[in-house]
């Protein structure tokens, strides 16, 4: 890595000379290093794929069913219901805070530690640092969401059984579909789950601070979700970020409705869109030599 | 004065910001109307609870009882009659009616008490009485779970919203007060 890198004056804030030293596949691969050296992330992962088979065993071993939140009264009679129930759980916070613990602390790290101007040196430019570290914020939201949707439908699978699943009209739903729409319930918490990394790079980059940039995308998700459960605010409802981790009902219904869905995919993308643009804009303007 | 003038530039756009979002949830709050109504849980009730039905028929042996056979149907109110009949809550109460031959209706109807969230999915409980207790026994002898007991259901807040038409007279009771959202 070293040797690819120029000794170039410290770049000044606003310049645009491209750099020829350092591509965004460069820097891409040095934050990937350095997330892989991170203990914090590495438990994530680790904690994605054990902690399932852990929380499936004990649901399966529960006397009395959790019959207040969705397919909660159906655990013993499929693990589909076991694997839905738990993404219903995740959705509340664990997903939020599993991408906020590495996208909250991203930028906010290189404060924390004071390397921004040793990062600039290294002949990258704050555009490149932004996307290398944007997109490793995302790709590891992708892989966490994908360990943990794995290891809670395998294990749901395997310790409670693939029977027919009871969807939300009453209607028995075949193995091999069920398993289909699970899988598919799953990938779509991927959308608000990257709107919630947005969010969390956003507030790293502005706070400059690790602990604000992990907590706060967890509180602000739990007040959207509190707000999203109070009756007269149906307009809003669907531009909240929590929403569209609830869009999957529809796949579960006799009559399946996307609607939700797309609506959650154009919701996530203006959030994240909004917090990138808003983030890019505060990192380009920062004055960095203050240190 | 550049103090003040780098105050007043950072708090400027916060306010204007703050007061744009409350403006907007404001405006937002006030022409926005619930997907739950009265016509889509008429709608959905009755096609969740024959669904379930069914389930519950195969587990005690009954035979001939289709979704169609059952001819279910509902109607919905909210909180008595001086609540209007839609957004969520716990106050919804719906009389259903079908067709079992082996479990006549002496009041021509059962009183299902529904828990709405605001996400479009519901809590329903039906009378025991009509319905069976919460563990049925199945053809084999074994105890399980009643499947229309209680149950959750899901609608599309794209289902139409015209009136059902559908009307129920309600039971009598002793009291011969409708049903209102106390329990």
């Amino acid at each position: 890595m070293s040797a690819s890198v120029q000794t170039t004056a410290p770049p000044i804030a606003g310049q645009r000379t491209p750099r020829r030293g350092a591509s965004l596949a460069g820097v891409l691969a040095w934050e990937a290093t350095k997330l892989r050296a991170q203990a914090r992330a590495r438990w994530v992962l680790l904690l994605s794929a054990l902690a399932p088979i852990v929380i499936v065993a004990i649901i399966n071993g529960q006397g009395r069913p959790p019959k207040d939140t969705l397919f909660g009264r159906y655990i013993h009679h499929s693990g589909f219901a076991v694997a839905l129930l738990m993404l219903g759980f995740a959705g509340q916070w664990v997903l939020p805070l599993l991408t906020a613990i590495v996208a909250g602390d991203i930028f906010a790290s290189e404060d924390q530690h004071g390397t921004w101007k040793t990062v600039l040196t290294r002949s990258a430019s704050r555009g490149q640092l932004f996307w290398a570290k944007t997109i490793t914020a995302v790709v590891f939201a992708l892989v966490v969401l994908l360990i943990l949707g794995a290891s809670t439908i395998l294990s749901s699978v395997l310790i409670v059984g693939h029977q027919s699943l009871t969807g939300l009209t009453g209607q028995l739903i075949p193995s091999g579909t069920a398993a289909r729409l699970v899988v598919a319930s799953w990938a779509s918490a991927a959308l608000p789950m990257l709107g919630f990394t947005c969010l969390a790079i956003l507030l790293s980059v502005r706070t400059r601070n690790p602990a604000f940039g992990i907590a706060a995308p967890v509180v602000i998700g739990m007040i959207m979700q509190l707000f999203g459960t109070l009756g007269g605010v149906e307009a809003i409802r669907p531009w909240l970020l929590t929403t569209p981790f609830e869009s999957w009902h529809g796949l579960l219904a006799q009559h399946r409705f996307t609607d939700p869905l797309r609506t959650g995919v154009l919701v996530c993308a203006v959030w994240s869109a909004v917090c990138l643009a808003i983030a890019y804009i505060l990192l380009r303007r920062r004055d960095i030599t203050e240190g | 004065m550049t103090m003040t003038i780098a105050v007043v530039r950072r708090t400027l756009p916060r306010l204007a910001a703050l007061a744009l979002a409350t403006a907007a949830v404001v405006a937002l709050t006030a022409c926005g109307a619930s997907d739950v109504t009265r016509a889509r849980l008429e709608r959905n009730l009755p096609q969740t609870f024959s669904n379930l039905y069914v389930q519950q028929a195969r587990i005690l042996g009954h035979k001939g009882i289709t979704v169609q056979s059952l001819h279910a149907q509902a109607q919905c109110d909210k909180g008595g009659p001086k609540v209007a009949d839609h957004g969520p809550g716990s106050d919804w109460i719906c009389l259903m009616r079908w067709t079992d031959p082996n479990v006549p209706l002496p009041d021509g109807s059962g009183k299902f008490e529904l828990n709405v969230h605001s996400n479009d999915c519901y809590t329903a409980g039906g009378p025991s009485k009509l319905i069976g207790p919460l563990t049925i026994t199945d053809t084999h002898g074994n105890d399980v779970d009643n499947p229309v007991f209680e149950f959750d259901a899901c609608f599309d807040p794209n289902t139409p919203n015209t009136p059902t038409s559908v009307t129920i007279p309600a039971p009598p009771t002793t009291t011969a007060a409708p049903p209102t959202g106390g329990r």
